[in-house]
C-alpha cells in the first residue's frame, strides 16, 4: 500500500516480521526504533529500506529547470570562476609577493591588479580568474588566512556578488 | 577591469563596516501530510518531515557563505499552520507538536522554527482553539518553537473574542516564563493580513497556497543605508534621499536575490520570495532609528518621525522591487523596539512613546514589534494595544502585528535585558485608562467598506 509515512504504531499492529513500504516512504525515528526493537525488517524496492532523497515537491522540478534560465547580471566580466581579492593593511615589502604566489600555488590567473598606498596603508583589488576545475571554497579559505591582525586582512568575493550588486 | 575600485570597495565596505548580511534562509515546509488521527502519530510525522527536509539547511546556508562570501546569520524552518495539520487528531494539548518541532529544529542546528500557527481572522475551528490554548505551554516548554495567530483581515473584520483570549494568553505565556523576563512572548506574534510566505520570526509560517517546499530570503542592511545617508550632503532634499535609499535597496536586495537563487538550487526546491524588510540588530550602526535621525528628525518619535518612516519603507520598496522579481513576505522597514539600539536611547530619553510607535507602525511593514509593558498589564489594556494595531492593518489593507511583552515583576521605566538579538527593552506606560467595557462586549469588528477610500 503506498503511504507517505511508517510510524511507530504502524510498526507494532503489523502482522508479519517484514513490512514492504514504496521507496519514497518516509519511516520516522520511531518506527525505525521499534521495528529494530521487534526484529521487523522494513523493506522497499526489493532492498533494506533507506531513506529517500527529499521530494521537495512537484514545483521543485519545474523550478529547477527554470533557475539556470532566470537573467543574470551580464555586463561586467563573464560568468565562471572569476573571483574579487581585496586586501588591506600596513605597507611591507612582499605583500603582494605573497598574495599573487599563493595564487599562482592555487591555480588562479589574475587579471586585473590595482594598489595604493596611502599614510603607510595598502590598499589592493585583484580581479582573477579560477581555473576550471580548481573549486572557490579552499582557495578563498587559503588565501584569507595569509596576513594577520597586525599585519594585513584579506577578502575574497565570488565575481557574481559584484555583478549582482552593481550590473542591472 | 570588470568592476572599478569605487564599485569594488563599496561592496566590500557594505560587507565588513556596514554590517550588510542576510538575516534568514528559511525553508518553507509543508506539514499536511503529517495528518493523522492519532497525536503522537501526528509528532512522529512532524518530526520526520522536518528532519528530512530540513537536515541540509544550515550545511547549505554555510556553503553558500563560503563560497560568496556573504554571511547569512540565521538559518530557520517555517511550516505550515499547526491547527491545520493537527485538526485531525482531535486534541485539546497541542503542545506535544511543539516539542516534536523544538526537537526537529534542535536536530537541524537551526535556531527558531515558525509554524505553531493559527488563522482565526473570522472564528475559530476546533483545533484553532487547542493550538491557542495549548501556546503559553509550548512556548514555556520550548526553545526554538514560535507562534503565531492571524486574529483580523481587510476581508473578514476583527475577531475581537479570539483577540480576548489572545491577550490572557500572551499574560500567561509571560507568567510562564516570568524567570526569563516573559521571553516566551518574544515568540508569540498577532497578525492583520498575515503573510503567508514570511521568513522572519516569530511571524514565519507558510500558508496553504504555498509549495511542498520553499525557499524564502530575509536581507537587512539598515547599517548599508544609514552610512549612505551619512554621506549624503545636509542639503540633500527629501528626493535625493528617497532616491539613495532605493538605490541602496537594490543592492542590498540584489543579495538576497544571488542566496535565494543559490539556496534554492543547492536543496533543490522552488525559490520563493526576497523579503526586504530592514531588519536592525541591536549592533551599534545597524539601527533604523538612526536613518530616521539622519533623514531629520532630532530623535525617532518626535514630530515628522512617521512621513520619515513613510519615505524610508517606500524607497527600500522601490529599489527592491527593480533587483527582484520575487518581492514578498513583510517587506519594508522592521521597528522592533528592544533590538533597534536607537530606538532603546528614544525610549529612555522620553522621544517614543508608545502612541507614538503606533503611529509609525501604519507605514512601517509590520506593527509594534518588541514591546515590553509592566507585567501587570490588565488583559483588557493589552487587548486595546493589539486591536487598535489590527484595525490599523484592517483598514489600510496593509499587514500589521503586535509583540508585546509584558514582563512580570518590572513597572514604567524599567530595564529588561533579554541578550542576543532579542536586545535591550525599557518598560513603557501603556497608561492608566481602561477599555474593560469594550474588551467586555466581545464579538467581531466587521470588516471595513472596500471603496470610498480616503
Amino acid at each position: 500500500m503506498a503511504r507517505r509515512f511508517l510510524t511507530a504504531e504502524d510498526v507494532r499492529s503489523a502482522k508479519s516480521r517484514e513490512i514492504v513500504v514504496d521507496e519514497q516512504t518516509l519511516v520516522t525515528p520511531q518506527a525505525q526504533e521499534a521495528a529494530a526493537a521487534a526484529g521487523i525488517s522494513i523493506r522497499a524496492g526489493g532492498g533494506a529500506w533507506v531513506e529517500p532523497k527529499p521530494d521537495r515537491g512537484p514545483d521543485a522540478e519545474r523550478a529547477q529547470r527554470a533557475l539556470p534560465n532566470l537573467p543574470e547580471p551580464a555586463e561586467g566580466g563573464e560568468p565562471g570562476g572569476g573571483a574579487v581579492i581585496t586586501a588591506v593593511g600596513k605597507n611591507r615589502a612582499g605583500v603582494l609577493a605573497e598574495l599573487t604566489s599563493a595564487l599562482a600555488q592555487a591555480g588562479v590567473s589574475v587579471h586585473d591588479i590595482s594598489q595604493r598606498v596611502v599614510d603607510g596603508y595598502f590598499h589592493l583589488i585583484l580581479v582573477v580568474e579560477l581555473d576550471p576545475g580548481t573549486s572557490f571554497g579552499p582557495v578563498k579559505q587559503r588565501l584569507e588566512c595569509l596576513g594577520g591582525p597586525e599585519d594585513y586582512a584579506v577578502r575574497v568575493m565570488h565575481q557574481r556578488v559584484f555583478r549582482y550588486m552593481h550590473r542591472v | 577591469m570588470p568592476f572599478n575600485d569605487h564599485e569594488i570597495l563599496e561592496t566590500v565596505r557594505m560587507f565588513e563596516l556596514e554590517t550588510l548580511d542576510i538575516r534568514t534562509t528559511t525553508l518553507g515546509i509543508n506539514l499536511l501530510d503529517c495528518a493523522d488521527p492519532d497525536l503522537e502519530a501526528t509528532c512522529e510525522k512532524i518530526y520526520a518531515k522536518i528532519v528530512h527536509h530540513a537536515r541540509h539547511l544550515v550545511a547549505t546556508a554555510n556553503s553558500i557563505t563560503a563560497d560568496y562570501g556573504i554571511p547569512i546569520v540565521n538559518k530557520r524552518i517555517a511550516t505550515t499552520p499547526i491547527a491545520l495539520v493537527a485538526a485531525a487528531c482531535g486534541s485539546r494539548d497541542l503542545v506535544p507538536i511543539a516539542r516534536a518541532m523544538d526537537a526537529a529544529a534542535r536536530e537541524c542546528g537551526v535556531d527558531f522554527i515558525g509554524g505553531f500557527t493559527a488563522y482565526v481572522y473570522k472564528g475559530l475551528s476546533n483545533a484553532d482553539r487547542a493550538l491557542m490554548e495549548s501556546i503559553p505551554g509550548a512556548l514555556a516548554e520550548t526553545e526554538r518553537v514560535c507562534s503565531s495567530v492571524a486574529l483580523a483581515s481587510t476581508r473578514a473584520g476583527i475577531n475581537m473574542d479570539a483577540a480576548a483570549r489572545f491577550s490572557e494568553l500572551v499574560l500567561e505565556t509571560a507568567r510562564l516564563t516570568a524567570s526569563r523576563g516573559g521571553l516566551g512572548c518574544a515568540k508569540l506574534v498577532c497578525f492583520a493580513n498575515a503573510v503567508e510566505d514570511n521568513p522572519f520570526v516569530a511571524g514565519a509560517h507558510i500558508g496553504v497556497g504555498e509549495a511542498e517546499t520553499v525557499v524564502n530570503v530575509g536581507v537587512s542592511g539598515p547599517g548599508v543605508v544609514r552610512s549612505a545617508l551619512a554621506r549624503l550632503s545636509p542639503d540633500a532634499d527629501l528626493l535625493a534621499v528617497a532616491e539613495t535609499v532605493k538605490r541602496t535597496a537594490f543592492k542590498i536586495t540584489r543579495m538576497g536575490e544571488l542566496v535565494g537563487r543559490e539556496a534554492a538550487r543547492r536543496l533543490g526546491t522552488s525559490f520563493g520570495i526576497v523579503d526586504i524588510s530592514l531588519a536592525p540588530t541591536p549592533a551599534q550602526g545597524d539601527s533604523i532609528s538612526d536613518i530616521l535621525e539622519l533623514i531629520g528628525v532630532d530623535r525617532t518619535g518626535a514630530p515628522g518621525t512617521t512621513v520619515a518612516l513613510a519615505l524610508l519603507t517606500d524607497a527600500i520598496k522601490k529599489g527592491g522591487a527593480m533587483a527582484s522579481s520575487s518581492v514578498g513576505g513583510l517587506s519594508g522597514a522592521f521597528i522592533p523596539v528592544s533590538e533597534d539600539s536607537g530606538m532603546i536611547a528614544a525610549v529612555r530619553d522620553g522621544a517614543l512613546s508608545l502612541a507614538k510607535l503606533e503611529a509609525m507602525t501604519s507605514v512601517c511593514s509590520v506593527g509594534l514589534d518588541m514591546v515590553a509593558v509592566p507585567g501587570d498589564t490588565p488583559a483588557a489594556t493589552i487587548l486595546g494595544i493589539i486591536a487598535d494595531e489590527m484595525a490599523i492593518g484592517m483598514v489600510n489593507h496593509k499587514t500589521t502585528a503586535v509583540r508585546i511583552i509584558p514582563v512580570p515583576g518590572k513597572g514604567p521605566g524599567e530595564t529588561v535585558e533579554w541578550g542576543g538579538l532579542l536586545g535591550t527593552a525599557i518598560v513603557q506606560d501603556p497608561g492608566k485608562f481602561s477599555c474593560a467595557r469594550l474588551f467586555a462586549r466581545g464579538g467581531r469588528v466587521p470588516a471595513p467598506i472596500q471603496s470610498y477610500r480616503n
